[in-house]
Order: structure tokens, then sequence, then C-alpha cells
């Protein structure tokens, strides 16, 4: 008990210390004419200040598409590991050629910067909801990497927590902003295809398992490791090496694996469902998750929109056409996309005098510039809070008729499941204290 | 706990290897063998288990737990490493046996243990425990009054809310930040209960109070909601604050509420706002297609502050009509190159249904500018006007001349692809050879009968000027199919040296593998080692790059290539094919290969390392390896 009380005090040690922190910055003797706007840059008052939140592969990228914005000034970089923290104040200081992008190890304290306007959260999928609910609070707009959720009791939280704080928030759904994809959901949003049957995502199985109770090892120093912060709203256990990978621990919650007899479905539901699913939620205008979930059969999850539209994730039975593939069909016509940048459609008239070419399709950075707009005008942007929620809730309710391998109810309007209390235990999840949403 | 004892047995399975799973790593940690019954993942909290597996039973009973199990999974409540998973199972299981434990856990824990429990009492909206929370608000430890705080607000209804209020006049001011948030869940259930007045007083108690600015601002925003059209005069307000961050508040609010009342205030605003406020106005004015007031858009898109004219031009391309048409385009010939890009951008998009016969109407008074501007935009629109655009590849002007053979290339139909086609082989003016050679490449491949178009441009190639010659052959190459194929291959293999430098590099990277023979036989033919070179090579690749052919026809590439091939270094290339997709018949053939004397030494290397990849079929690899006095597969 000792240490959870010494752990108590954090509000005051920052209070503290929080002009320390500030301090700690090295002052430059000179200020360099980028910080001033001189050499052709955006001057301070119209950029956006960003801190980043747990920067590792995926971080890395994300950051990459930040840094390219002219607008952006990066301050600060929180991660629980000492080398990820050191490795990007040296890419952000460098790019500035200045010294003040700050380290944090406890990402509340960079929350808790006035100075701050917006963050990127890249975590490992565990921390994603409790770090994006912290930072609207704090008053901070956000860009955070999906899987956003845990469960559905979080989709619905983050939703309202971004409506209630006036935040802007974007998934790291960045296919919303790829031409070829958005002109996939176009065609099928806008009746191109006839009326629509069917839409498709790909989950892509995730056979690797890697969170659990694992034998005791000895803890790395804080400094290096902070394993408290890295568990964070995660159900306490031991420190063992093997779940330091936070792209799979604790993912969707308990359902890292989903049904262990059929390895392509399980928590491959939630890793690319977040975006093949929001793709299928963006054909099918954005309406509310489906209302029926049926278990695997054939290799398919079926699921039923309230309009009798059926979402399917299959494996299997894609044309080539790169990762995360999406198909939708309608009475008068399909269309394909993958990751390719390539579309292929049931006849060359849908694509109105284009070419596939001309559509276009990467980079990811126009998700980046759509988010950084948004911030600036307070439009929703392409991966709001809504799309999120209901993206991920379509993912967790799928998962969950795995799990359960029978059919599920839903009811969107008061998102639980009809007549079934299992189904509806398994909406959330308690969170390890003291952590809450 | 009807459910539970309703649960199929293969509901249960599963559950059990979900469970399983949630121990299962890759270092092989399992226990598939928990129980899926209450009374049996009690007896593992109730024994002496090691921790990981009472952690699992606990969420076991998360699912299959009932009113049962609560008392001993209350006893986990202040244990450090086990009070998260027992509150799993406290937080799902319905009824009041659970929240009674959890109340009655918050007598004794202290500490992050004691916020657990009243942030689990929140999370269950647990109305009996409102008395309870409302004495922890004066806890000496700021945090556990935090969490008591947010509870609260969790539970809402009038006892709540005001022990919330109450606390707030009085509180201390670390303790303000989470009283307010507290205060703000409770207005929201009430707004959401259609308790506007209770909901509104909740609101502006926030927004007087003297806590955090974010909560102050969630506090404006309710109180604009709750409050209906009475609200608009508070957004009004707001829209006019000098604070950046109330005024992206009321920006991100305006944008909720669909009266047209909003646009009225947002143009007042506009009226009075600097050009860099004026110009976001704007965007939220094209937020609102419904009622956004276009004449002011359209008044904002011309001359004037360049932030503003941005925003009003990329508004008029969601937003505007016929209306807009002439600002746009006014807008499209000015000056300044963002202005112009922003026009543009808005003329591609621009909505109404008259749009596209107006442009085109307006051609024929148009002076050369704007005929090229317009032109673009028929291209941009794909507008159906080839008799127009044909006519204005007459005109002196070059530019207007290459925005109509762009515009061609965006718009001409199968029936009037030989306009192009002609103006590439023998265009009218020089100037206009490379244009209409590009606006013929964006046509053809676009085409919806490919082969039709392949055998346009195949009878084309013989009319054309040697630089045209090898356009078409590089669009054939672009546009892919049988015909463009059949063309491409000819050319290599024919007797104009031009032609067969060009063809036989295009089809050196033909993306399909329909050129297999033809590669091959120009590998065969060819006098020339330079295109046998870059046939065989383009041959082989077919096999390396399509991973889903069929083995046999990868292995009979391979074979061919290996006899058709001069160069050892080409020979090379097949054994690279063979270990990328490495099988028993990859591997005998690597073996074979063994045979080639300048290839003995690479193909042994090859061989190794295909039986090292191969999965299972130990015993016949190694039965291979032995004939032929390799060894065995290393492991």
């Amino acid at each position: 008990m000792s240490k959870t009380n010494a752990r108590l005090h954090r509000r005051g040690f920052l209070k503290s210390t929080f002009s320390a922190a500030g301090a700690a910055v090295l002052a430059p003797t000179i200020i360099p004419a980028s910080a001033l706007g001189l050499g052709g840059t955006v001057p301070p008052s119209e950029r956006v200040t960003v801190g980043g939140i747990g920067i590792g592969n995926r971080g890395s990228y994300d950051l990459g598409c930040f840094l390219e914005q002219k607008d952006v000034q990066f301050t600060a970089v929180c991660d629980i590991k000492e080398a990820r923290r050191i490795a990007v104040k040296k890419q952000v200081d460098s790019l500035y050629g200045t010294q003040y992008c700050s380290m944090y190890q406890d990402f509340r304290e960079l929350l808790d910067r006035d100075d701050i306007d917006a963050v990127l959260i890249a975590t490992g999928p565990n921390w994603h909801a409790t770090a994006a609910m912290a930072a609207a609070r704090a008053g901070k707009d956000m860009y955070c990497e999906k899987p956003c959720t845990k469960n559905i009791a979080q989709s619905l939280i983050l939703k309202d927590t971004m409506a209630r704080t006036g935040r802007i928030f974007q998934a790291g759904t960045q296919r919303r902003n790829l031409p070829h994809f958005a002109f996939a959901c176009e065609l099928a949003r806008t009746g191109k295809l006839g009326k629509l049957k069917r839409v498709y995502a790909q989950p892509r199985g995730m056979t690797t398992l890697m969170s659990g109770w694992q034998p005791a090892e000895p803890e790395p120093e804080k400094n290096v490791i902070d394993w408290e912060m890295y568990l964070g709203p995660a159900a306490w256990r031991p420190y063992n090496a093997n779940l330091l990978d936070g792209f799979n621990f604790e993912k969707g919650g308990g359902f890292i694996a989903g049904d262990v007899r059929t390895p392509n479905i399980g928590g491959g539901l939630l890793e690319w469902g977040s975006h093949c699913v929001d793709l299928c939620q963006w054909a099918v205008n954005d309406c509310p998750p489906p209302v029926e979930y049926n278990p695997p059969k054939d290799g398919q999850v079926l699921t039923r929109y309230e309009s009798g539209i059926e979402l399917v994730f299959r494996d299997d039975g894609w044309i080539p056409l790169g990762s995360c593939p999406v198909r939708f069909e309608g009475e008068d016509g399909w269309v394909e996309a993958g990751d390719s940048g390539k579309i292929v459609l049931s006849s060359p008239t849908l694509l109105a005098g284009r070419t596939v070419e001309e559509i276009g399709g990467y980079p990811a950075t126009f998700h980046v510039r759509d988010f950084l707009d948004c911030v600036k005008t307070r439009a929703q942007p392409k991966g709001n809070a809504e799309a999120a929620c209901n993206a991920h809730i379509v993912c967790h309710a799928a998962n969950i008729a795995v799990l359960l391998n029978r059919k599920l109810t839903y009811d969107p309007k008061t998102n639980e499941f009809v007549g079934d209390e299992e189904a509806n235990r398994l909406r959330s999840e308690a969170l390890r204290e003291p952590w809450r949403i | 706990m009807l459910m539970v004892r309703h649960v199929s047995r293969a509901a249960r399975f599963l559950a059990i290897t979900w469970l399983a799973t949630l121990v299962t790593t890759q270092t092989g940690f399992c226990q598939s063998d928990l129980p899926t019954t209450e009374p049996e993942l009690l007896a593992i909290l109730t024994g002496d288990a090691p921790p990981a597996r009472k952690a699992l039973a606990c969420k076991g009973l998360a699912i299959h737990g009932s009113p049962a199990a609560v008392a001993e999974l209350a006893k986990l409540l202040t244990d450090p490493q086990l009070a998260s998973w027992s509150r799993i199972a406290l937080e799902a299981i319905p009824g009041k046996e659970a929240d009674e434990a959890l109340r009655k856990a918050t007598e004794s824990l202290e500490g992050n243990l004691l916020i657990g429990v009243i942030n689990s009492i929140g999370i269950r909206r647990d109305v009996g425990a409102v008395e309870l929370l409302t004495a922890r608000l004066k806890d000496q430890n700021s945090e556990v009054a935090d969490a008591a705080a947010i509870a609260l607000g969790h539970i809402g209804g009038g006892d709540a809310a005001k022990a919330l209020q109450e606390s707030l006049a009085s509180a201390a001011p670390s303790l303000r930040n989470a009283l307010a948030e507290g205060c703000i869940l409770c207005a929201e259930q009430f707004h959401a209960n259609g308790k506007a007045t209770e909901a509104t007083a909740l609101y502006d108690q926030i927004r007087e109070a003297d806590v955090p600015k974010q909560r102050k601002l969630e506090g404006l925003r309710g109180a604009i909601l709750a409050r209906g059209d009475a609200g608009l005069a508070l957004l009004a307000e707001a829209l006019q604050s000098e604070d950046k961050r109330v005024f992206q508040m009321a920006l991100g609010t305006a944008r909720e509420i669909p009266s047209k009342e909003v646009d009225k205030a947002l143009a007042t605003e506009y009226g009075r706002a600097a050009p860099e406020r004026a110009a976001i106005l704007i965007a939220v004015m094209a937020d609102r297609p419904e009622t956004a007031n276009s004449a002011l858009i359209l008044k904002a898109a011309g001359p004037g502050p360049k932030p503003v004219r941005l925003a009003a031009l990329a508004a008029l391309g969601r937003v505007g009509n016929e209306n807009s048409l002439s600002t746009l385009l006014d807008a499209g010939l000015d000056e300044d190159a963002e202005v112009v890009a922003a026009a543009q951008a808005a003329l591609g998009s621009l909505p109404g249904d008259g749009i596209n016969q107006e442009i085109v109407k307006r051609l024929s008074a148009a002076d050369d500018n704007l005929l090229r501007l317009l032109l673009e935009t028929i291209g941009q629109r794909r507008i159906d006007a080839i008799p127009e655009l044909v006519k204005a590849l007459d005109h002196p002007e070059q530019p207007v001349r290459a925005a109509a053979l762009i515009a061609l290339g965006n718009t001409v139909t199968p029936q009037s692809l030989n306009v192009l086609i002609a103006q590439a082989v023998a265009p009218k003016l020089a100037d206009d050879g490379t244009a209409a050679l590009a606006a013929l490449k964006t046509a053809a491949v676009r085409m919806p009968d490919r082969e039709e178009c392949a055998a346009q441009l195949a009878a084309a190639l013989n009319r054309g000027a040697p630089a045209a010659k090898d356009a078409i052959l590089e669009i054939l190459s672009e546009m892919g199919g049988p015909k463009a194929l059949e063309t491409v291959g000819a050319a290599a293999s024919g007797n104009d040296p031009q032609l067969q430098d060009t063809g036989s590099r295009l089809l050196g990277k033909w993306s399909t593998q329909d050129a297999a023979p033809v590669l091959l036989n120009l590998a065969k033919t060819s006098p020339s080692d330079k295109y046998h070179v870059r046939a065989i090579r383009g041959y082989i690749s077919l096999a390396r790059r399509f991973a889903a052919m069929p083995e046999p026809q990868r292995l009979e590439i391979c074979q061919n290539a290996l006899d058709v091939a001069k160069h050892p270094a080409d020979k090379k290339l097949v054994l690279d094919v063979l270990q990328l997709y490495p099988t028993v018949a990859s591997l005998q053939m690597a073996i074979r290969a063994r045979e080639i004397p300048q290839l003995k030494d690479d193909a042994t290397a090859a061989a190794l390392t295909i039986a090292g990849k191969i999965k299972g079929n130990e015993e016949q690899v190694n039965e291979i390896l032995a004939k032929a006095g390799l060894g065995k597969k290393k492991s």
C-alpha cells in the first residue's frame, strides 16, 4: 500500500514541478528565424503546437507526417521508454535546429502544458481511449491511432467526451483521406452502384498473442521502462518483456485472440476492422452500426444493418489489391479497392471518364492535413469521433458474436444486445485504478 | 442468473478458449483447463491457486458470475495485484449485492484501491452511493475527492448535482476541476432527460465559477445547447469573444445547431470580424449547406482580403450554384496563384444542374484567357463538348489549344478517339505534338473497350512520325491487353531498329503473365544480344513477380529460361526465383541446374537454401538432398 500511496500525489508533484519542467527545456540564446516565421515558414501565431504520446513504430510514421507540415510546431514527446523519448527529441530538435522538444515519462505532465494545442496519441491500443479522454479533458485536440477503443462502452464514451469537450478528434483511419478509397465509398454512398446490397471488410487474422499474465521477470529501472505506466488501465500483472509489444498488448481488452478455433478471426476484427469496417461504414453513409451479428460460418462473419445491407468480414476471396481491401456491391455494380492504390470496378463507366491513376492513392499525409485544418476551423475531420465510434462498435460487437459463437441482435438506439446478458456484460471492462475514461 | 444456467455448451467451450488465450503467449504458458461454471471459478478464488489463475477466474466471473460470487470477489479488493481483476467482475455482475460490496469496501480502502472502487461505483451509477460519495468530496486525499466528484457526475440526478454544486461553492482550488466536471456530467444527463432548466442552471454555474478554462468552455457549449433558441444570444456573444478558445468552442457549437438563426449570427459576426476570423466563419457557413448564406459567401469570393477570399472560393465549391460561376471564373483569371488554384478547384466541384451547359455557352464570347479557363473547366468537369473542343484546336494561341487537348483527353469517347489519334500522329501545329500525345494517353487508358482502342492505336502506328511511334508504343504498354501485347511484340521482333529498341524495352517490363510466350520467343529469336537480355530478364521476372502463379507454370518458365538464357548471370536469376518459392519441385530443379557447369556452385547453394525453407516433407527433402550428395537439411 505504501507504493500505492506514493503514487497518489502526482498532482501535487506536477504543481510543484510544472514550472521546473518548463525550465528544464534549454533556453536558446538565439531564437532561430524559423521560430519567428521568417524564411517562408508559418508564423508562430498560425502554428499548431503538437505533443506526441507513445511514439514507437507507427508513431514514428505519424510523427513524420506531422513534421512535414509547415504549420506544426512539435514541442514535446512522452514515452514510457527512455530510448524512444531521446530518439524523438533528437529528430525534432535536429529538424528545427533548437533544443525545444521536452521529454516526459508521464503523459499527464505533457497534457498539463497550456502551450500545447494538440497531441498525437500513438501508444499501444491499451492506452488509446484512456489517453484520448484525458487529452480531451485537458482541452487538447488529438490525432489518435487505431484501434481507438477496447470495447463498446469506451467507443460511446469517446464520442460523447469529444462532443462535450468540443475537441477535434481524428482517428488514425487514414484511408478516409485516400482518394481511391474515398471514391469507392462515394460510389456506394451516392447510389452509383444501384441499391447497395453488401459491403465487405477484411479482418486479416492475427495469430500472435501477447497479452495475459506471464511469469514475473526483473523489472527494468523505471526511467528505462515505466512498467506501471505501460500497464496503465490494463488489469495488473507482473513485468514480463514479452508483453512489451504495445501493438498487441491488451488490444480490444479481452478479445485479443477471439475464438482460437478460428485463428483468422478474433483480435484481427479490431486491428484491421477499424480500418476496413470504417470504410464500409462510410460506404453506408455512416449510419448506425448493424443490428445483427452472426457467428463465423464458412470463413465469414455476417452482420446486417437495419436497412438490410449486409456487412461481411472475410479473409479470402479478394482481388489482389494489397492490404485492407474493401468491396461494395450494389444491384447495378460493384467496386473493390485496396492499399495498392488500385480500384477494380464492375464497369469502367463508373469512373465517369476518370482513370484509376488519376483518382490517386497515397500519401497518408492527407489525413494529418485534414486534422490540422479542422483544428483551425473546428470542422469535423474525416475520422471524427462519431464515425470512429460506430466503426469500432461494429468490430467489438462482431468480436462478441465470435466469442459467444451465437447470433446477436444489437439495438443501436440503446446500445444493448437484445436479450443476451452475457453479450451485454462484454460491452465494457473495468479499468485498473486509478485510471478512468 | 437464469442466463448463466442457460449458456450453451458451445458458448462455454468458447469462453474457455477465450480465457485460455488471455494467458497464451508465444512462450506457451496456457491454462486451458480454466472452468466456466460459477462454483468452479469461485473454488479457484477461495483455494490456493496462484494469482494468475485467480485473475483469470475473475474474468470468468465477469461473464458467469452471479451475486453469489460477490463476497469472494470483494475480498480481493484489498489485494493490489488482484483488485483490478476483481473489479472487472464486480462492475459486470448485476444486482444490489455488487453495489453494496463496493460501497462497503470504501470504508476500509485507501489510496488507489479506494479510487478504483469509487470509479466502479460511478460506472455502475449506484444511486445508493450518493451520500458516501458526497462525504468523500471532503476526503483529505484530493485524488479520492476527485474520483468521488466524477462518480457523482456519472450517477447524476438531483441529489448528486446538489452535492457537487454545494461543494463547488466552497471547494479548495485543487478540487474545483473535478467538481466542475461532475457538474457538467450531471447537466448532460439532465439535458438528455429533457430537464433543460436544471441543465442550464448547472452549465451556467460552471461558466461563472472559478474553474479551469476547459470546464468553463464545456459549460458554455452546454448552456447554449440546453437553452435551445434562447441560447443563440449566448452563441453570438461567444462568436464575438476575443478569447480564441471561446471563439473556437462557439464555432464548433454553431455546427451543432440546425436553426437558421445561427446563420444570421454568423453573418453578423462576419461583418465585423478581422479577415482571419472571417475566413473561419465562412468555413462554418459552408458546413451548413441547408441554410448557408450563399449571397454573403459569393460576395466574399470577390476581390478582398485573401484569407477570406480563399475560404469563400472553397465554400462555393460546396454550397455555390449557377450564380457563382462568374465570380469563380473571374477568380480563376486572377494574378494570384493561390486564388487561381482555389477557384479552379471550386469550378471543378461547383454544384448546380445548369453549370455545365452555362460553361459551354460562354465559350463563344470568351477572350483568349477566359477561353483557356473554360476549356480547362470542361476537361475538369468531364463535360461532353467534343465539337467545341475540336474547334478550339484551330485557335491561334497555343495555351488555348493545349487546354483543348487536355480536355479532349478527359472527355473523348471511343467514337471520337480518332480526333486525338489524328492530332497525336500528325498534329496540325508542331507545338501541339507533345500535348496531343499526353492527351491521347489520358484518353486511351480510360477507354472502356481496351482492345478496340488498342486496335486503333496499332493502326496508327505506321502513320506516325518516329517520336509519335515511340509514344504510341508507350501508350499501348500502359494500356496492356492482348492487342497491345501483340503490337508491342511485333514491334520488338520487327525490322525497324527504333521500334525494336522501344518494343523490347517495353516488353521487358510487361506487367501481365500473358507476355510470357512473347518474351520467350523474342529471347529465342532476337539476333541482338541486347534485346535477348531484355526479353529473358522480363520473362524470368514474370515468374518472380506473380506470387499467385501456379507452380507448374512458374517452373516451366524457370526451365525454359535455363535452357534459353545465353548468359550465366541471367541463368542465376532463375535460381533466385526458385529460392523465393521453395518447394520440392523447385528444389529438384535447382539440383538439376547443378549440371550446368557455370552454375554448379550457385545452384548447390540455392538447393540448400530451398531445402531449409521448405516446411514439412522432411523425409522427401532429405532423400533428394542425399541423392544429390548434399547431405541433410539443416534444422
